[in-house]
């Protein structure tokens, strides 16, 4: 049977150590941690709801063996923003009227993290490109898609 | 898939002990994108090939060198002239999968809505595996049937090597799906290589829409030494097939998708045909 | 109607849940999971249908870590609905929390509670199980067939209330009406049409999978957390199935991930609950995505029959609509979707002549049940084509005679006094109408006409445009009751309670809005719990878009009252009359200018000062009226004549709810309803084996657009004011879902010539289509 095993990564910037069992996925292992922003839809890496950032990209967490994580830089929803410290993200899609019953919105938030810290620039096929994997049944993604064109055009002025 | 151990080997002969040893119980991981799809039986122990070096891209004479654990992302972001398969990487999955999955994961098992082993038949790609001495085989030889075959020694695909598409060439991808996430219907890739107005070469494979990905062999046949048109090509593409057997997929019966597979390999061509036409020297 | 200068109301105040959600904090059902809770898993039907033998769970029962096993023999045999409706429900009492049989794949069998889902899993597999197959019947024709096996003829099958209900012709509803004679007019008519429409089944997909976590408190009852629409009816109906009182229970609806009627449907409750009340322990039971798609609920589908018919000059005369549903294993809504197929789509155009006929059938695929839409997006399908069909014929641009027809402001229709759901319906005359507007807003938006005749179009690629007309209904009539309740807080806050169930829509602060504006103060002044069946007021919950409308009148009457004692306190604070004083911005003035006090002091006052008592009011509403939003919708299509490969370039809705109560949510719903219809109409399917097994239960093979392939879309909300909805209001939410089916049909139509009659509009129907032109 499997035993359990000792991984080091850093998690919103603590370096930490993780006694996992072998096969576990990220995503378990992140919500047991009591991280449950981080939230599961399909278990199969096609909803996009359990997406993090390891090392600066987004990744599926409900596919991810946790081992994969050794040494790495993890970053989840509760890393990113807090109410006296909201992610201009964050407000974006909360000013634009994205967020409507909010469960696929940690992993959008992932998604766009990632994508604008690669690109603070992100043209609109970017945004697309990169919001592909975030399936969300509320919006129509027409509000998600004006808040994170927002973002950009925000962030452009820094850029120009 | 079900991992009760798993190695974090950081150098390359470690790996491929560790694989020798394990055997059949070895599960090769890098982006383990795939693992959901590998039904879950054995007890299997993930040798992590991400600390091995694999993961990269450099230009190599008229060639690309990428590293078997490079991400489709990396393929995806790259842009220079010769490069063509950030095209083929964009229409891969979502973004989340590209930033994960590698090349080298990719191809090594072949799934039946795969993209990349068209796209590598087409551009006539080499493999390099190392075993006990590294070796090196065309796509037409790895992809004769599953590849998976070549790895259960405890071999490795460490490197593949892309040839650039270069002046006179043109390089044509068309993946059809119904959500831009969505597998593959049909996959069509095409290279040319323009002679003047003559098509001095033509290679062009398919993927999805048949059981196995393939060269189509009646339609490069068609085209090579014949001067270049879009009719010809077309038509090539659409009588070439017909010797191929077509799956059925989404409800849609086999009969549809091999007619979708004529019309989107004619569209690759085409499109190898323009790219071939502004790169002429 | 002249504006109202609302202050809250109308504004895209702050949604009061967003922040916290977009934050990530524990909101949802799955996040409160304490660390002893045990793991639920259940143990599915491989068999479309089929007795079972013999079932043996002891190996199960001993597996260490497993802490309890329930099926058909351990637990209580009591006939229900999981259609989460008002009581008595309309939908037949036909399901058991276990049963011997089993009625499709993915029908369940048993479940466990374990220490972990592997364990769980693992013991779900030892649970040995002899079935005996018997015939599945797997399609509407199969299921009408003479002979067919009969799917329930268990003896407590029945209807509650006085409907027809035939279960050993597999028939689980009935219903239908006839004004004048439609055969008659289409007899003589100079223009007629008699066409056969398909529509598919289909899943909501929220992207939250129906969940639920229940556990024994200190008081030996039991509180079920749940993601459900509907507490109310989850916690009577797992009461009732449990065989426990109603009091025993206490159903807590936290932040939920979405719903689309899917969790109108009384599902995990009763399991979970059991094994909770068995184990004594906290259980959690969340579906996997394979299990939303198969054990969850689906649209119906539908098999429709329209006749139309019109005179020499083009008035429309008959419409005839003959709706077949297929209800699936059980009969879960079987009764009013197909209903609301009649009463939600005939009203919407004036013709003399009307016949309906609403069947629903028993099959053994996965169950129907409510859908956004329900019923009126599979007859909106049907009929809006056929309306363009029949323009053709005679020769008229469909949009002039959808203008020319359509219901208008004052007017009625005998279909609403004649169905109801699951009785008569409620005569109304048509309030407040804007379709007119939508239709010219919408047509101008889409650049109607440039749209052409599909005969005069070349090229390998081909564009066309397609509308149709909608209306839906805001709440059903004199059955369903909200209620709110409202306190003042000694800072001049207040606490708005409710039954109203927020599922992800925005309603909380849709409601929230309300109340502040018949008070007089802010949105971020009133705090929201909702959903609480030990804390709040009864509400039959969300569904048949009626929380804004019913709810949003209590919530109206209820802050009224709180104004009323406001003004009181007031008044005797400052040695005045009410009738002197005045409300602005959370301050009480007197209009002669001689002073004022805030709501603060008003509420000090009422607590502590002087005469004291709980500024606090309870409201309920039930509505005589069911005022339907209107609609126009456009859609513009490309066509890849090759191929039959389509893409939708273009999405225009223009949509009349009455006053938007908050524009930017209004538009939300508008948004996610049309993206959700266009989905549907293209790539959304359920493919099924010949035994009755899905095939593409997984988003991988069951396709849903993401961000990279929504069209361009246009969203026009028209401004009326209802006059029996709270400020104004209609409903907003279902409405959207129903445009895309027929708007995408008509303008595939009108690109390259091919009527398709039977949904999706996949790229091979529409190739197909193209090879009989060309044929």
């Amino acid at each position: 049977m499997s035993t359990t095993r000792t991984i080091t990564f850093t998690l919103n910037g603590k370096k930490r150590d993780f006694q996992i069992a072998p096969g576990e996925l990220l995503v378990k292992l992140l919500r047991r941690s009591g991280l449950t922003g981080t939230k599961e839809g399909c278990d199969e890496g096609t909803c996009g709801a359990c997406t993090v950032n390891v090392d600066g990209r987004a990744v599926l967490s409900c596919i991810m063996p946790a081992f994969l994580a050794h040494g790495r830089n993890v970053v989840t929803i509760e890393g990113v923003g807090d109410f006296d410290r909201v992610h201009p993200i964050q407000q974006a899609l909360v000013d634009a009227g994205a967020v409507q019953c909010g469960y696929c919105t940690p992993g959008l938030v992932m998604s766009a993290k990632a994508m604008f810290e690669e690109n603070p620039a992100a043209s609109d096929e970017d945004i697309r490109v990169h919001t592909d994997g975030n399936l969300c049944r509320c919006t129509g993604y027409e509000k998600i898609w004006t808040a994170l064109r927002n973002v950009r055009d925000a962030n452009k002025p820094a850029q120009a | 898939m079900k991992i009760t151990d798993f190695k974090i080997p950081t150098r390359l002969d470690e790996a491929l002990a560790a694989l020798r040893d394990l055997g059949p119980a070895a599960l090769p991981v890098a982006g383990a994108t795939s693992l959901v799809f590998i039904p879950e039986d054995q007890p299997m122990t993930a040798v992590d090939l991400n600390r091995l070096g694999l993961d990269g891209i450099r230009r190599d004479g008229d060639a690309f060198r990428i590293g078997a654990a490079t991400r489709v992302a990396a393929l995806q972001k790259r842009h220079e002239p010769g490069w063509v398969l950030d095209r083929v990487a964009l229409t891969l999955s979502s973004q989340q999968i590209r930033n994960e999955s590698t090349l080298g994961g990719n191809i090594c098992r072949v799934f039946p809505w795969s993209d990349f082993p068209a796209a590598l038949l087409a551009l006539g790609a080499g493999l390099v595996i190392r075993g006990a001495q590294e070796k090196e085989m065309t796509a037409d030889e790895f992809f004769s049937s599953q590849p998976a075959r070549l790895f259960r020694g405890g071999d490795l695909l460490t490197h593949i090597r892309v040839p650039a598409v270069g002046a006179g060439a043109g390089f044509g991808y068309k993946k059809v799906r119904q959500t831009a996430t969505g597998f593959s219907l049909a996959t069509a890739a095409a290279c040319l290589q323009l002679d003047g107005g003559g098509i001095r070469s033509a290679r062009a494979a398919l993927s999805a829409a048949v059981p196995f990905p393939a060269r189509c062999a009646a339609v490069e046949a068609a085209l090579a030494g014949k001067k270049a048109s879009e009719g010809l090509l077309r038509e090539a593409a659409l009588n070439g097939l017909s010797g191929l057997k077509f799956k059925e997929a989404e409800g849609m019966s086999a009969e549809y998708i091999g007619r979708l597979a004529a019309v989107t390999l004619g569209d690759a061509l085409v499109e190898a045909w323009a790219q071939a036409k502004e790169q002429a020297s | 109607m002249a504006k109202k200068n609302f202050k809250v109301v109308n504004q895209p105040v702050k949604k009061l849940d967003a922040l916290p959600l977009a934050l990530g904090k524990p909101l949802f059902v799955a996040d409160f999971k304490p660390a002893d809770a045990l793991y639920a898993k259940l143990l599915w039907s491989p068999h479309a249908h089929a007795i079972i033998k013999s079932i043996d769970i002891s190996a199960a029962e001993k597996m260490p870590g497993v802490h309890c096993v329930l099926y058909h023999g351990n637990v209580p045999r009591i006939a229900h609905t999981t259609a989460g409706q008002g009581f008595p429900e309309p939908s037949p009492y036909d399901t058991f929390m276990f049963d011997r049989k089993v009625r499709y794949v993915g029908d369940r069998v048993a479940a466990v509670a374990a220490e972990t889902p592997e364990i769980a899993e693992a013991a779900v597999k030892a649970i040995k199980v002899e079935y005996e197959r018997l015939e599945p019947v797997l399609s509407i024709e199969a299921a009408l067939k003479e002979g067919s096996p009969v799917i329930h003829d268990e003896p407590e099958a029945r209807a509650v209330i006085p409907v027809p209900y035939e279960p050993k012709k597999n028939i689980a509803a009935r219903v239908g009406m006839d004004v004048g004679n439609v055969e008659q007019a289409m007899a003589g008519a100079p223009y007629k049409l008699d066409n056969s429409y398909y529509i598919h089944m289909a899943q909501h997909c929220p992207i939250e999978p129906h969940v639920t976590m229940a556990h024994v408190n200190a008081e030996g009852r039991l509180v079920i957390r749940t993601s459900t629409q509907v507490p109310f009816h989850a916690r009577r109906i797992a009461a009732q199935t449990m065989d426990i009182p109603v009091q025993q229970v206490r159903v807590i609806k936290p932040r939920i991930g979405g719903g689309f009627g899917a969790k109108q449907e009384v599902l995990l409750e009763d399991v979970v609950g059991m094994l909770a009340w068995r184990s004594r322990r906290p259980v959690l039971l969340m579906y996997t995505r394979e299990e939303e798609f198969v054990s969850s609920r689906t649209r119906h589908p539908e098999r429709i029959r329209v006749r139309l018919a019109a005179d020499p000059e083009g008035t429309l005369t008959a419409v005839g609509l003959d709706c077949i549903s297929n209800t699936g294993a059980y009969g879960a809504h079987a009764l009013t979707v197909v209903c609301n197929s009649g009463s939600k789509v005939l009203p919407l155009y004036r013709a003399p002549n009307v016949h309906f006929t609403g069947t629903a059938v028993y099959t053994n695929l996965p169950v129907g049940g409510a859908y956004r839409g329900y019923g009126a997006t599979q007859a909106a399908f049907a009929v809006e084509s056929a309306v363009d069909e029949l323009a053709e014929q005679i020769g008229v641009d469909p949009l002039v005679l959808r203008s020319n027809h359509h219901i208008r402001s004052g007017e009625t229709s005998p279909v609403f006094a004649a169905l109801g759901e699951g009785k008569a319906g409620v005569e109304q005359a048509i309030g407040s109408c804007g379709l007119d507007k939508c239709i010219r807003l919408g047509a101008k938006a889409i650049g109607w006409k440039k749209r052409g005749d599909w005969r005069k179009k070349k090229g390998r690629y081909r564009r066309g445009i397609g509308m149709c007309c909608l209306m839906q209904g805001s709440s059903i009539p004199e059955i369903d009751m909200g209620a709110a309740s409202l306190k003042m807080n000694e800072d001049g806050s207040f606490n708005l309670l409710m039954g109203a169930t927020d599922l992800g829509t925005g309603s909380d602060t849709v409601l929230a809005q309300i109340a502040a504006e018949a008070i007089g103060t802010t949105s971020d002044k009133i705090l929201v719990y909702s959903s609480d069946t030990d804390m709040t007021p009864f509400d039959v919950g969300a569904y048949a878009s009626s929380t804004t409308y019913l709810t949003g009148n209590a919530v109206l009457d209820a802050g009224l009252k709180i104004k009323k004692q406001i003004l009181g306190v007031a008044a005797e604070m400052m040695e005045k009359k009410p009738a002197d004083l005045e409300i602005r911005d959370a301050q009480v003035f007197a209009r002669d200018g001689s002073g004022s006090v805030t709501f603060q002091d008003v509420a000090l006052h009422s607590l502590y000062a002087a005469n004291q008592f709980q500024i606090a009011a309870i409201s309920s509403h039930i509505s005589h009226k069911s005022p339907p939003p209107f609609a126009a919708h456009f859609a513009e299509v490309e066509v890849d004549t090759e191929t039959g490969l389509i893409r939708v370039v273009k999405y225009v809705a223009a949509t009349d709810c009455g006053t938007a109560i908050h524009p930017k949510l209004a538009e939300g719903q508008v948004e996610g309803a049309v993206m959700n219809g266009i989905c549907y109409a293209l790539t959304e399917q359920y493919l099924f084996n010949s035994a009755g097994r899905m095939l593409n239960d997984s988003f991988l093979h069951y396709k849903i657009y993401s961000m990279r392939d929504k069209p361009e879309m246009v969203t026009i909300l028209v401004p009326t004011y209802e006059k029996t909805g709270p400020f104004g209001a209609k409903s907003v939410s279902e409405i959207g879902i129903n445009g895309p089916c027929p708007a995408i049909a008509n303008a595939i139509y009108n690109a390259v010539g091919v009527r398709l009659r039977e949904a999706p509009f996949t790229p091979e129907k529409i190739w197909r289509g193209l090879q009989q032109h060309n044929a």
